[in-house]
Protein backbone atom coordinates (compact mmCIF):
# COMPACT_ATOMS: atom_id res chain seq x y z
CA UNK A 1 0.00 0.00 0.00
CA UNK A 2 1.67 3.35 -1.59
CA UNK A 3 1.28 5.75 1.59
CA UNK A 4 -1.35 8.56 1.24
CA UNK A 5 -0.08 12.03 -0.30
CA UNK A 6 -0.78 14.65 2.51
CA UNK A 7 -0.71 18.52 1.77
CA UNK A 8 -1.56 21.49 3.80
CA UNK A 9 -2.43 25.14 2.83
CA UNK A 10 -2.69 27.84 5.02
CA UNK A 11 -5.16 30.87 4.24
CA UNK A 12 -6.36 33.97 7.42
CA UNK A 13 -4.40 32.79 10.37
CA UNK A 14 -1.57 32.65 12.73
CA UNK A 15 -0.92 29.31 11.89
CA UNK A 16 -0.76 27.83 15.20
CA UNK A 17 -2.43 24.78 14.77
CA UNK A 18 0.45 24.23 11.71
CA UNK A 19 2.83 24.76 15.00
CA UNK A 20 0.81 22.24 16.97
CA UNK A 21 1.37 19.87 14.29
CA UNK A 22 4.99 20.27 14.47
CA UNK A 23 4.61 19.99 18.41
CA UNK A 24 3.98 16.61 17.83
CA UNK A 25 7.48 16.12 18.09
CA UNK A 26 8.60 12.00 18.16
CA UNK A 27 5.42 11.19 17.46
CA UNK A 28 5.88 13.18 13.99
CA UNK A 29 8.25 10.67 12.73
CA UNK A 30 5.23 8.00 13.32
CA UNK A 31 3.13 10.66 11.05
CA UNK A 32 5.45 10.84 8.05
CA UNK A 33 5.71 7.01 8.56
CA UNK A 34 2.06 6.88 7.50
CA UNK A 35 1.52 9.68 5.09
CA UNK A 36 3.67 10.91 2.81
CA UNK A 37 3.86 15.47 3.00
CA UNK A 38 3.82 16.78 -0.23
CA UNK A 39 3.24 20.28 0.42
CA UNK A 40 3.82 21.91 3.79
CA UNK A 41 5.58 25.16 3.84
CA UNK A 42 5.88 25.43 7.97
CA UNK A 43 7.65 22.62 7.21
CA UNK A 44 9.30 21.59 3.79
CA UNK A 45 8.99 23.46 0.45
CA UNK A 46 8.76 21.07 -2.26
CA UNK A 47 5.64 21.20 -4.32
CA UNK A 48 3.50 18.18 -5.70
CA UNK A 49 0.41 17.78 -8.03
CA UNK A 50 -2.83 15.64 -6.29
CA UNK A 51 -3.65 15.08 -2.43
CA UNK A 52 -4.99 11.72 -1.32
CA UNK A 53 -5.86 14.56 2.12
CA UNK A 54 -5.38 18.06 1.61
CA UNK A 55 -5.15 19.95 5.16
CA UNK A 56 -6.54 23.58 5.26
CA UNK A 57 -5.83 25.73 7.86
CA UNK A 58 -6.95 29.30 8.35
CA UNK A 59 -10.56 31.32 7.01
CA UNK A 60 -11.38 32.70 3.94
CA UNK A 61 -10.83 36.73 3.38
CA UNK A 62 -9.74 37.47 0.02
CA UNK A 63 -11.37 36.65 -3.35
CA UNK A 64 -8.19 35.32 -4.75
CA UNK A 65 -8.11 32.61 -1.79
CA UNK A 66 -11.42 31.32 -2.76
CA UNK A 67 -10.02 30.69 -6.21
CA UNK A 68 -7.01 29.35 -4.63
CA UNK A 69 -9.33 27.20 -2.27
CA UNK A 70 -11.08 25.96 -4.86
CA UNK A 71 -8.44 24.65 -6.95
CA UNK A 72 -6.95 22.51 -4.01
CA UNK A 73 -10.26 21.40 -3.83
CA UNK A 74 -10.28 19.68 -7.23
CA UNK A 75 -6.87 18.61 -6.59
CA UNK A 76 -7.94 16.45 -3.34
CA UNK A 77 -10.04 13.22 -2.83
CA UNK A 78 -10.22 14.39 1.12
CA UNK A 79 -11.15 18.00 2.22
CA UNK A 80 -10.15 18.30 5.87
CA UNK A 81 -10.52 22.21 7.76
CA UNK A 82 -7.96 22.62 10.20
CA UNK A 83 -8.79 24.42 12.90
CA UNK A 84 -11.22 27.42 14.24
CA UNK A 85 -10.41 29.95 11.50
CA UNK A 86 -10.93 26.90 8.97
CA UNK A 87 -13.77 25.16 10.65
CA UNK A 88 -15.84 27.86 11.59
CA UNK A 89 -14.03 30.95 10.77
CA UNK A 90 -13.48 31.56 14.19
CA UNK A 91 -11.91 34.80 15.33
CA UNK A 92 -11.52 36.21 11.97
CA UNK A 93 -15.05 36.92 11.92
CA UNK A 94 -15.30 39.45 14.06
CA UNK A 95 -14.43 41.33 11.41
CA UNK A 96 -17.90 40.69 10.22
CA UNK A 97 -19.58 42.57 13.09
CA UNK A 98 -18.68 45.59 11.37
CA UNK A 99 -18.50 48.07 8.46
CA UNK A 100 -15.33 46.68 6.60
CA UNK A 101 -13.99 49.83 5.31
CA UNK A 102 -14.08 50.76 8.86
CA UNK A 103 -11.76 47.91 9.86
CA UNK A 104 -9.69 48.65 6.80
CA UNK A 105 -9.07 51.82 8.41
CA UNK A 106 -8.87 50.86 12.02
CA UNK A 107 -6.13 48.23 11.49
CA UNK A 108 -4.05 49.55 8.42
CA UNK A 109 -4.66 52.98 9.17
CA UNK A 110 -3.73 56.08 6.19
CA UNK A 111 -2.40 52.26 4.04
CA UNK A 112 -5.99 51.01 4.12
CA UNK A 113 -6.77 51.68 0.53
CA UNK A 114 -3.64 50.18 -1.08
CA UNK A 115 -4.22 46.97 -3.18
CA UNK A 116 -2.55 44.54 -1.55
CA UNK A 117 -4.95 44.91 2.07
CA UNK A 118 -8.04 44.45 0.10
CA UNK A 119 -10.07 42.67 2.05
CA UNK A 120 -13.72 40.75 2.38
CA UNK A 121 -16.15 39.74 5.10
CA UNK A 122 -14.68 36.34 6.32
CA UNK A 123 -15.72 32.83 5.25
CA UNK A 124 -14.97 29.18 6.97
CA UNK A 125 -13.59 27.19 4.14
CA UNK A 126 -17.22 25.03 3.89
CA UNK A 127 -18.56 28.36 2.79
CA UNK A 128 -16.48 28.08 0.24
CA UNK A 129 -16.30 24.36 -0.95
CA UNK A 130 -17.36 21.13 0.26
CA UNK A 131 -15.68 20.04 3.17
CA UNK A 132 -15.01 16.41 4.47
CA UNK A 133 -14.06 17.16 8.41
CA UNK A 134 -13.37 19.36 10.51
CA UNK A 135 -10.92 19.01 13.18
CA UNK A 136 -11.94 22.01 15.66
CA UNK A 137 -10.46 24.34 18.08
CA UNK A 138 -7.75 26.83 19.05
CA UNK A 139 -5.54 25.77 18.52
CA UNK A 140 -5.97 21.97 17.61
CA UNK A 141 -5.79 19.51 19.81
CA UNK A 142 -2.58 17.51 19.14
CA UNK A 143 -3.67 14.08 20.05
CA UNK A 144 -7.36 14.43 18.34
CA UNK A 145 -5.34 15.42 15.36
CA UNK A 146 -3.15 12.32 15.15
CA UNK A 147 -5.80 10.16 15.53
CA UNK A 148 -8.41 11.63 12.88
CA UNK A 149 -5.10 10.86 10.51
CA UNK A 150 -4.65 7.46 11.71
CA UNK A 151 -8.40 7.18 11.02
CA UNK A 152 -8.14 8.82 7.21
CA UNK A 153 -5.31 6.58 6.39
CA UNK A 154 -7.20 3.55 7.78
CA UNK A 155 -10.16 4.53 5.64
CA UNK A 156 -12.28 5.38 8.96
CA UNK A 157 -14.42 8.04 9.95
CA UNK A 158 -13.39 9.57 12.97
CA UNK A 159 -15.37 10.14 15.29
CA UNK A 160 -15.93 13.92 16.00
CA UNK A 161 -17.58 14.57 19.39
CA UNK A 162 -21.33 16.27 18.70
CA UNK A 163 -21.59 16.71 22.79
CA UNK A 164 -20.62 20.01 25.16
CA UNK A 165 -17.37 20.73 26.94
CA UNK A 166 -19.43 20.33 30.20
CA UNK A 167 -19.05 16.33 29.57
CA UNK A 168 -15.06 16.55 29.78
CA UNK A 169 -15.22 18.47 32.62
CA UNK A 170 -17.16 16.35 34.74
CA UNK A 171 -15.26 13.51 33.36
CA UNK A 172 -12.31 15.84 34.96
CA UNK A 173 -14.28 16.21 38.00
CA UNK A 174 -13.89 20.44 37.54
CA UNK A 175 -16.04 22.79 39.67
CA UNK A 176 -18.54 24.39 37.31
CA UNK A 177 -17.54 28.05 36.31
CA UNK A 178 -21.43 28.97 36.79
CA UNK A 179 -20.59 28.07 40.81
CA UNK A 180 -18.00 30.77 40.49
CA UNK A 181 -20.17 33.49 38.58
CA UNK A 182 -18.80 33.44 35.67
CA UNK A 183 -20.22 32.81 31.95
CA UNK A 184 -19.00 29.74 30.43
CA UNK A 185 -19.82 29.23 26.77
CA UNK A 186 -19.52 25.20 27.88
CA UNK A 187 -23.09 24.25 27.71
CA UNK A 188 -23.07 25.12 23.80
CA UNK A 189 -19.85 24.82 22.70
CA UNK A 190 -18.51 21.35 20.96
CA UNK A 191 -16.30 19.31 23.19
CA UNK A 192 -13.03 17.22 22.35
CA UNK A 193 -10.31 19.84 24.10
CA UNK A 194 -10.91 18.15 27.12
CA UNK A 195 -12.16 20.86 28.94
CA UNK A 196 -9.07 22.55 28.45
CA UNK A 197 -10.08 26.07 29.64
CA UNK A 198 -12.54 24.99 32.14
CA UNK A 199 -9.25 22.95 33.77
CA UNK A 200 -7.22 25.87 34.06
CA UNK A 201 -9.87 27.48 36.10
CA UNK A 202 -11.62 29.87 33.42
CA UNK A 203 -14.21 29.76 31.95
CA UNK A 204 -14.99 28.39 27.89
CA UNK A 205 -14.08 30.65 24.99
CA UNK A 206 -16.50 28.40 22.76
CA UNK A 207 -13.32 28.22 20.18
CA UNK A 208 -14.95 25.07 18.70
CA UNK A 209 -17.73 26.64 17.85
CA UNK A 210 -21.11 25.51 18.81
CA UNK A 211 -22.38 21.43 19.06
CA UNK A 212 -25.04 20.89 15.98
CA UNK A 213 -28.01 21.53 18.19
CA UNK A 214 -26.84 24.23 20.78
CA UNK A 215 -29.73 25.04 22.90
CA UNK A 216 -29.21 28.95 22.72
CA UNK A 217 -32.58 29.82 23.87
CA UNK A 218 -32.03 28.43 27.10
CA UNK A 219 -28.08 29.94 27.16
CA UNK A 220 -30.29 33.62 26.95
CA UNK A 221 -32.76 32.45 29.50
CA UNK A 222 -30.74 31.11 32.57
CA UNK A 223 -28.72 34.71 32.67
CA UNK A 224 -31.31 35.89 34.75
CA UNK A 225 -30.85 32.85 36.76
CA UNK A 226 -27.22 33.54 37.23
CA UNK A 227 -27.54 37.39 37.54
CA UNK A 228 -26.07 38.56 33.98
CA UNK A 229 -28.05 39.69 31.09
CA UNK A 230 -28.26 38.63 27.45
CA UNK A 231 -25.45 41.05 26.56
CA UNK A 232 -22.90 39.47 28.42
CA UNK A 233 -23.77 36.14 27.12
CA UNK A 234 -23.34 37.89 23.84
CA UNK A 235 -20.11 39.80 24.72
CA UNK A 236 -18.44 35.99 25.46
CA UNK A 237 -19.70 34.59 22.37
CA UNK A 238 -18.26 37.35 20.20
CA UNK A 239 -14.87 36.06 20.18
CA UNK A 240 -15.17 32.58 18.52
CA UNK A 241 -18.64 32.97 17.86
CA UNK A 242 -19.13 35.54 15.27
CA UNK A 243 -21.49 34.89 12.81
CA UNK A 244 -21.56 31.44 13.32
CA UNK A 245 -24.28 29.27 12.48
CA UNK A 246 -27.72 30.00 15.20
CA UNK A 247 -25.26 33.35 16.47
CA UNK A 248 -27.63 35.91 16.08
CA UNK A 249 -30.78 34.29 17.70
CA UNK B 1 -17.77 -8.50 63.88
CA UNK B 2 -15.52 -6.51 66.09
CA UNK B 3 -15.92 -2.63 67.14
CA UNK B 4 -13.72 0.10 68.14
CA UNK B 5 -13.61 3.56 69.57
CA UNK B 6 -10.93 5.48 68.35
CA UNK B 7 -10.10 9.70 68.50
CA UNK B 8 -8.75 11.44 65.66
CA UNK B 9 -5.15 10.98 66.81
CA UNK B 10 -5.72 6.94 66.96
CA UNK B 11 -7.51 7.38 63.40
CA UNK B 12 -4.53 9.70 61.89
CA UNK B 13 -1.97 7.29 62.48
CA UNK B 14 -4.37 3.98 61.47
CA UNK B 15 -4.68 6.22 58.09
CA UNK B 16 -0.90 6.54 57.83
CA UNK B 17 -0.59 3.01 58.34
CA UNK B 18 -3.12 1.48 56.04
CA UNK B 19 -1.39 4.48 53.61
CA UNK B 20 1.96 2.69 53.78
CA UNK B 21 0.40 -0.65 52.90
CA UNK B 22 -1.69 -0.04 50.28
CA UNK B 23 -3.33 3.08 47.68
CA UNK B 24 -5.78 4.34 50.00
CA UNK B 25 -8.32 6.41 48.26
CA UNK B 26 -9.83 9.12 49.99
CA UNK B 27 -12.01 12.35 50.18
CA UNK B 28 -9.87 15.57 49.95
CA UNK B 29 -10.95 19.05 49.29
CA UNK B 30 -10.46 20.42 46.01
CA UNK B 31 -11.61 24.46 45.68
CA UNK B 32 -14.28 24.98 47.94
CA UNK B 33 -15.57 21.39 47.12
CA UNK B 34 -14.70 17.71 47.57
CA UNK B 35 -13.51 14.77 45.31
CA UNK B 36 -11.68 10.78 46.08
CA UNK B 37 -8.26 10.98 45.01
CA UNK B 38 -5.16 9.15 45.85
CA UNK B 39 -4.80 9.56 49.38
CA UNK B 40 -1.07 10.47 50.66
CA UNK B 41 -1.18 11.41 54.24
CA UNK B 42 -3.79 11.09 56.99
CA UNK B 43 -4.30 14.85 57.39
CA UNK B 44 -5.70 15.62 53.90
CA UNK B 45 -8.67 13.28 54.66
CA UNK B 46 -11.86 15.11 55.08
CA UNK B 47 -14.42 13.03 56.39
CA UNK B 48 -16.61 16.09 57.31
CA UNK B 49 -17.42 16.48 53.84
CA UNK B 50 -20.77 17.06 52.40
CA UNK B 51 -20.59 14.92 48.59
CA UNK B 52 -17.88 14.85 46.16
CA UNK B 53 -18.29 16.20 42.97
CA UNK B 54 -18.55 12.84 41.60
CA UNK B 55 -19.31 9.26 42.71
CA UNK B 56 -16.80 7.18 44.20
CA UNK B 57 -17.86 4.93 41.13
CA UNK B 58 -15.22 6.18 38.93
CA UNK B 59 -12.75 3.42 40.98
CA UNK B 60 -14.79 0.90 39.39
CA UNK B 61 -15.76 2.02 36.72
CA UNK B 62 -13.35 4.43 35.75
CA UNK B 63 -14.12 7.58 33.04
CA UNK B 64 -12.07 5.78 30.53
CA UNK B 65 -10.45 3.08 30.47
CA UNK B 66 -8.84 0.26 27.97
CA UNK B 67 -10.79 -3.04 27.96
CA UNK B 68 -8.58 -5.09 25.25
CA UNK B 69 -5.42 -4.75 23.18
CA UNK B 70 -5.97 -6.18 19.41
CA UNK B 71 -4.26 -6.79 16.01
CA UNK B 72 -5.09 -7.26 12.62
CA UNK B 73 -4.28 -11.13 12.68
CA UNK B 74 -7.56 -11.24 15.17
CA UNK B 75 -6.02 -11.57 18.00
CA UNK B 76 -6.66 -9.68 21.32
CA UNK B 77 -5.97 -9.77 24.93
CA UNK B 78 -8.58 -8.47 27.67
CA UNK B 79 -7.05 -5.56 29.88
CA UNK B 80 -7.45 -6.11 33.75
CA UNK B 81 -6.33 -4.33 36.54
CA UNK B 82 -5.58 -5.87 39.70
CA UNK B 83 -4.17 -3.94 42.49
CA UNK B 84 -5.89 -3.83 45.36
CA UNK B 85 -7.76 -0.31 47.34
CA UNK B 86 -9.38 0.90 50.03
CA UNK B 87 -12.03 3.13 48.88
CA UNK B 88 -11.78 5.96 52.43
CA UNK B 89 -15.10 7.62 53.73
CA UNK B 90 -18.37 6.55 50.85
CA UNK B 91 -21.31 8.04 52.50
CA UNK B 92 -23.81 5.37 52.65
CA UNK B 93 -26.09 6.94 49.35
CA UNK B 94 -22.99 5.78 47.62
CA UNK B 95 -22.24 2.88 49.43
CA UNK B 96 -26.34 1.94 48.42
CA UNK B 97 -25.39 3.32 44.57
CA UNK B 98 -22.46 0.68 44.68
CA UNK B 99 -23.95 -2.59 45.80
CA UNK B 100 -26.49 -1.73 42.81
CA UNK B 101 -23.89 -1.39 40.23
CA UNK B 102 -22.63 -4.78 41.59
CA UNK B 103 -25.75 -5.81 40.31
CA UNK B 104 -25.93 -4.40 37.22
CA UNK B 105 -22.52 -5.66 36.37
CA UNK B 106 -22.49 -9.01 37.54
CA UNK B 107 -25.94 -10.18 37.23
CA UNK B 108 -26.70 -10.86 33.51
CA UNK B 109 -23.21 -9.99 31.59
CA UNK B 110 -20.33 -10.45 34.25
CA UNK B 111 -18.55 -7.33 33.78
CA UNK B 112 -14.98 -8.97 34.56
CA UNK B 113 -13.01 -5.61 34.24
CA UNK B 114 -15.47 -3.58 36.53
CA UNK B 115 -15.66 -7.09 38.90
CA UNK B 116 -11.67 -7.22 39.34
CA UNK B 117 -11.95 -3.85 40.63
CA UNK B 118 -14.65 -4.13 42.40
CA UNK B 119 -13.08 -7.39 43.89
CA UNK B 120 -9.98 -5.77 44.89
CA UNK B 121 -11.57 -3.13 46.75
CA UNK B 122 -12.20 -2.20 50.44
CA UNK B 123 -14.52 -0.04 51.16
CA UNK B 124 -14.57 2.06 54.46
CA UNK B 125 -17.89 3.82 54.46
CA UNK B 126 -18.45 7.03 56.77
CA UNK B 127 -22.01 8.33 57.70
CA UNK B 128 -22.32 11.76 56.78
CA UNK B 129 -21.67 14.31 58.87
CA UNK B 130 -22.98 17.54 57.02
CA UNK B 131 -25.23 17.46 55.12
CA UNK B 132 -24.86 19.06 51.14
CA UNK B 133 -27.36 21.32 49.50
CA UNK B 134 -29.05 19.17 47.72
CA UNK B 135 -28.72 15.65 49.22
CA UNK B 136 -32.35 14.11 50.08
CA UNK B 137 -30.88 10.48 50.97
CA UNK B 138 -33.56 10.86 53.82
CA UNK B 139 -36.47 10.68 51.49
CA UNK B 140 -34.90 7.57 49.35
CA UNK B 141 -33.99 4.85 52.45
CA UNK B 142 -30.24 5.65 51.94
CA UNK B 143 -29.64 8.01 54.73
CA UNK B 144 -28.18 5.06 56.57
CA UNK B 145 -26.70 1.86 55.52
CA UNK B 146 -26.86 -1.72 57.01
CA UNK B 147 -24.79 -3.50 54.68
CA UNK B 148 -22.52 -3.47 51.64
CA UNK B 149 -19.52 -1.74 53.11
CA UNK B 150 -16.37 -3.88 54.87
CA UNK B 151 -16.31 -1.42 57.91
CA UNK B 152 -18.48 1.65 58.94
CA UNK B 153 -16.80 4.98 60.37
CA UNK B 154 -19.38 6.88 62.55
CA UNK B 155 -18.57 10.16 64.54
CA UNK B 156 -19.65 10.48 67.83
CA UNK B 157 -18.80 13.42 69.11
CA UNK B 158 -14.72 13.74 69.46
CA UNK B 159 -14.90 10.47 68.48
CA UNK B 160 -15.35 7.54 66.01
CA UNK B 161 -16.85 4.14 65.73
CA UNK B 162 -15.60 1.71 63.74
CA UNK B 163 -17.62 -1.18 63.14
CA UNK B 164 -16.22 -4.25 60.70
CA UNK B 165 -18.98 -5.74 59.00
CA UNK B 166 -16.80 -8.71 56.67
CA UNK B 167 -13.37 -10.19 56.75
CA UNK B 168 -11.82 -7.49 54.88
CA UNK B 169 -12.90 -4.81 57.24
CA UNK B 170 -12.20 -6.65 60.43
CA UNK B 171 -8.48 -7.05 58.86
CA UNK B 172 -7.98 -3.69 58.33
CA UNK B 173 -8.77 -3.50 62.02
CA UNK B 174 -5.64 -5.10 63.10
CA UNK B 175 -3.66 -2.27 62.27
CA UNK B 176 -5.85 0.36 64.46
CA UNK B 177 -3.44 0.81 67.73
CA UNK B 178 -4.75 1.46 70.46
CA UNK B 179 -8.13 1.49 69.87
CA UNK B 180 -10.61 1.81 72.71
CA UNK B 181 -14.03 -0.73 73.61
CA UNK B 182 -16.85 1.13 73.08
CA UNK B 183 -19.77 1.44 76.01
CA UNK B 184 -23.57 1.45 75.49
CA UNK B 185 -23.91 4.95 75.34
CA UNK B 186 -21.39 5.20 72.28
CA UNK B 187 -23.53 2.81 71.12
CA UNK B 188 -26.43 4.70 71.62
CA UNK B 189 -24.96 8.28 70.58
CA UNK B 190 -24.36 6.21 67.15
CA UNK B 191 -28.16 5.10 67.15
CA UNK B 192 -29.05 8.83 67.21
CA UNK B 193 -26.48 10.33 64.51
CA UNK B 194 -28.78 7.00 62.32
CA UNK B 195 -31.92 8.85 63.65
CA UNK B 196 -30.74 12.17 62.89
CA UNK B 197 -29.40 12.00 59.57
CA UNK B 198 -32.57 10.25 58.62
CA UNK B 199 -33.86 13.50 59.10
CA UNK B 200 -31.34 15.70 58.02
CA UNK B 201 -30.30 14.75 54.91
CA UNK B 202 -33.49 15.72 53.17
CA UNK B 203 -33.19 19.38 51.36
CA UNK B 204 -35.52 18.12 49.48
CA UNK B 205 -38.85 16.58 50.31
CA UNK B 206 -40.23 13.56 48.22
CA UNK B 207 -43.91 13.67 48.81
CA UNK B 208 -44.57 9.99 48.27
CA UNK B 209 -43.18 6.92 48.98
CA UNK B 210 -40.06 5.63 46.41
CA UNK B 211 -42.14 1.99 46.14
CA UNK B 212 -44.80 4.35 44.81
CA UNK B 213 -42.61 5.79 41.71
CA UNK B 214 -42.94 3.53 39.33
CA UNK B 215 -46.28 3.26 39.59
CA UNK B 216 -46.20 7.17 39.07
CA UNK B 217 -44.40 7.09 36.41
CA UNK B 218 -46.74 4.25 34.40
CA UNK B 219 -49.54 7.10 34.33
CA UNK B 220 -47.17 10.33 33.36
CA UNK B 221 -45.33 9.17 30.00
CA UNK B 222 -47.17 12.40 28.60
CA UNK B 223 -47.51 14.88 31.27
CA UNK B 224 -46.20 18.54 30.23
CA UNK B 225 -43.41 18.58 32.87
CA UNK B 226 -40.98 16.75 30.28
CA UNK B 227 -41.13 19.03 27.88
CA UNK B 228 -41.85 22.45 30.29
CA UNK B 229 -38.20 21.45 31.63
CA UNK B 230 -36.23 19.92 28.38
CA UNK B 231 -36.85 23.45 26.92
CA UNK B 232 -34.13 24.60 29.29
CA UNK B 233 -32.58 21.81 28.71
CA UNK B 234 -28.85 21.94 27.25
CA UNK B 235 -28.06 17.70 26.19
CA UNK B 236 -25.16 18.14 28.15
CA UNK B 237 -25.22 14.80 30.55
CA UNK B 238 -23.79 16.36 33.03
CA UNK B 239 -26.93 14.63 35.20
CA UNK B 240 -26.09 11.21 33.67
CA UNK B 241 -22.32 11.49 34.51
CA UNK B 242 -22.56 12.87 38.10
CA UNK B 243 -24.93 10.56 38.86
CA UNK B 244 -23.91 7.44 41.21
CA UNK B 245 -26.37 4.79 39.55
CA UNK B 246 -25.94 6.04 36.07
CA UNK B 247 -23.27 3.45 34.36
CA UNK B 248 -23.73 3.75 30.49
CA UNK B 249 -20.54 3.70 28.48
CA UNK B 250 -19.34 4.11 24.57
CA UNK B 251 -17.30 1.64 22.64
CA UNK B 252 -14.67 3.02 20.76
CA UNK B 253 -11.43 1.69 18.95
CA UNK B 254 -8.29 3.24 18.27
CA UNK B 255 -5.20 2.13 16.21
CA UNK B 256 -1.58 2.27 16.83
CA UNK B 257 0.47 4.62 14.26
CA UNK B 258 1.26 1.10 12.64
CA UNK B 259 -2.66 0.09 11.56
CA UNK B 260 -1.83 -3.39 12.90
CA UNK B 261 -2.98 -2.91 16.16
CA UNK B 262 -4.81 -0.97 18.86
CA UNK B 263 -6.98 -0.99 21.42
CA UNK B 264 -10.67 -0.87 22.45
CA UNK B 265 -11.41 1.95 25.39
CA UNK B 266 -14.83 2.45 26.78
CA UNK B 267 -15.87 6.07 28.22
CA UNK B 268 -19.03 7.33 30.09
CA UNK B 269 -21.64 7.87 27.94
CA UNK B 270 -25.22 9.26 28.62
CA UNK B 271 -28.79 9.26 27.76
CA UNK B 272 -29.00 12.92 27.86
CA UNK B 273 -26.92 13.26 24.91
CA UNK B 274 -27.90 13.67 21.67
CA UNK B 275 -25.98 10.64 20.29
CA UNK B 276 -26.16 8.50 22.57
CA UNK B 277 -29.07 6.67 21.09
CA UNK B 278 -27.97 7.11 17.57
CA UNK B 279 -27.17 3.91 15.47
CA UNK B 280 -25.92 3.15 12.19
CA UNK B 281 -27.86 4.21 9.04
CA UNK B 282 -28.22 8.01 10.71
CA UNK B 283 -31.32 7.69 12.92
CA UNK B 284 -31.48 8.23 16.15
CA UNK B 285 -34.55 6.96 18.91
CA UNK B 286 -34.94 10.14 21.07
CA UNK B 287 -33.82 12.64 18.60
CA UNK B 288 -35.78 14.93 20.66
CA UNK B 289 -34.52 16.48 23.95
CA UNK B 290 -37.63 16.22 25.72
CA UNK B 291 -37.82 12.33 24.90
CA UNK B 292 -34.07 12.36 25.91
CA UNK B 293 -34.62 14.15 29.12
CA UNK B 294 -38.08 12.01 30.31
CA UNK B 295 -35.86 9.03 29.79
CA UNK B 296 -33.39 9.45 32.51
CA UNK B 297 -36.39 9.94 35.06
CA UNK B 298 -38.18 6.38 33.94
CA UNK B 299 -34.72 4.42 34.24
CA UNK B 300 -34.04 5.99 37.05
CA UNK B 301 -37.72 5.40 38.89
CA UNK B 302 -39.30 2.72 36.39
CA UNK B 303 -37.21 0.60 34.30
CA UNK B 304 -34.17 -0.12 36.58
CA UNK B 305 -36.64 -0.11 39.29
CA UNK B 306 -38.79 -2.85 38.28
CA UNK B 307 -35.83 -4.86 37.07
CA UNK B 308 -34.02 -4.88 40.29
CA UNK B 309 -36.69 -3.84 42.40
CA UNK B 310 -34.67 -0.60 43.98
CA UNK B 311 -35.07 2.97 42.24
CA UNK B 312 -32.07 3.58 40.50
CA UNK B 313 -31.73 7.26 42.58
CA UNK B 314 -30.18 7.10 46.36
CA UNK B 315 -30.65 10.59 46.56
CA UNK B 316 -27.21 12.13 46.64
CA UNK B 317 -28.64 15.41 45.11
CA UNK B 318 -25.14 15.68 42.39
CA UNK B 319 -27.66 16.21 39.65
CA UNK B 320 -29.22 18.85 41.33
CA UNK B 321 -25.80 20.55 41.96
CA UNK B 322 -24.28 20.15 38.26
CA UNK B 323 -27.40 21.26 36.14
CA UNK B 324 -26.67 25.11 34.87
CA UNK B 325 -30.30 25.39 34.27
CA UNK B 326 -31.53 23.61 37.43
CA UNK B 327 -34.35 22.15 35.78
CA UNK B 328 -32.72 18.32 36.84
CA UNK B 329 -33.78 17.72 40.12
CA UNK B 330 -35.89 14.70 40.94
CA UNK B 331 -37.61 15.31 43.57
CA UNK B 332 -39.36 18.32 41.95
CA UNK B 333 -40.11 16.32 39.01
CA UNK B 334 -41.95 13.28 40.82
CA UNK B 335 -43.47 15.91 42.99
CA UNK B 336 -45.20 17.82 39.89
CA UNK B 337 -46.05 14.60 39.28
CA UNK B 338 -47.96 13.18 41.58
S1 LIG C 1 -30.55 10.90 39.98
FE1 LIG C 1 -29.49 12.67 40.91
S2 LIG C 1 -29.98 12.52 43.10
FE2 LIG C 1 -30.49 10.54 42.18
S3 LIG C 1 -28.64 9.30 42.49
FE3 LIG C 1 -28.45 10.24 40.45
S4 LIG C 1 -27.31 12.16 40.79
FE4 LIG C 1 -28.02 11.44 42.80
S1 LIG D 1 -27.57 18.49 33.57
FE1 LIG D 1 -29.44 19.68 33.17
S2 LIG D 1 -29.03 20.71 31.21
FE2 LIG D 1 -27.51 19.06 31.37
S3 LIG D 1 -28.48 17.32 30.31
FE3 LIG D 1 -29.02 17.12 32.50
S4 LIG D 1 -31.02 18.16 32.66
FE4 LIG D 1 -30.13 18.81 30.70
Amino acid sequence: MSKPKLAIFDFTCCEGCQLQIVNLEEEILNLISLVNPVEWREAMSEHIGNYDIALIEGSITRPEDEEKLRRIRKRAKILVALGSCASTGGVNKLKNNFDLQEVKHCVYGQAADMPHLHTAPTKAIDEVVQVDYKIYGCPIDRREFAYIVRCLALGKSPEIPDYPVCVECKLQENICRYEYDEICLGPVTRAGCGARCPSCATWCFGCRGHIEEPNLSAAKEIMVRYGKTFQDLKNRMNIFGSKQRYADE
Amino acid sequence: MSIKKLDQAALDTWVNKLIANQSVYGVQAKGERFAFGPLSKAEDLRLDYDVTILPPKKYFQPQREDLLEFNAKGEYTSVTETEPFILFGVHPYDVVAIAQMDTIFSADNYDVHYMTRRHNATIVACDVQNASANVFAGCMNTATVTKGFDLLLTKIGEFYLAEAKTPKGEKLLTDLPGGLEPGNLDLARREQVWKDNTGLLRKHKLKCNPQELPGLLEKSYYAPVWEAKAKLCFSCGSCNLVCPTCYCFDVQDDVNWDLQSGKRTRAWDGCLLKDFAAVAGGHNFRSSRTDRYRHRFYRKAKYVAEKLNQIACVGCGRCISACVPKIANPVEVFNELL
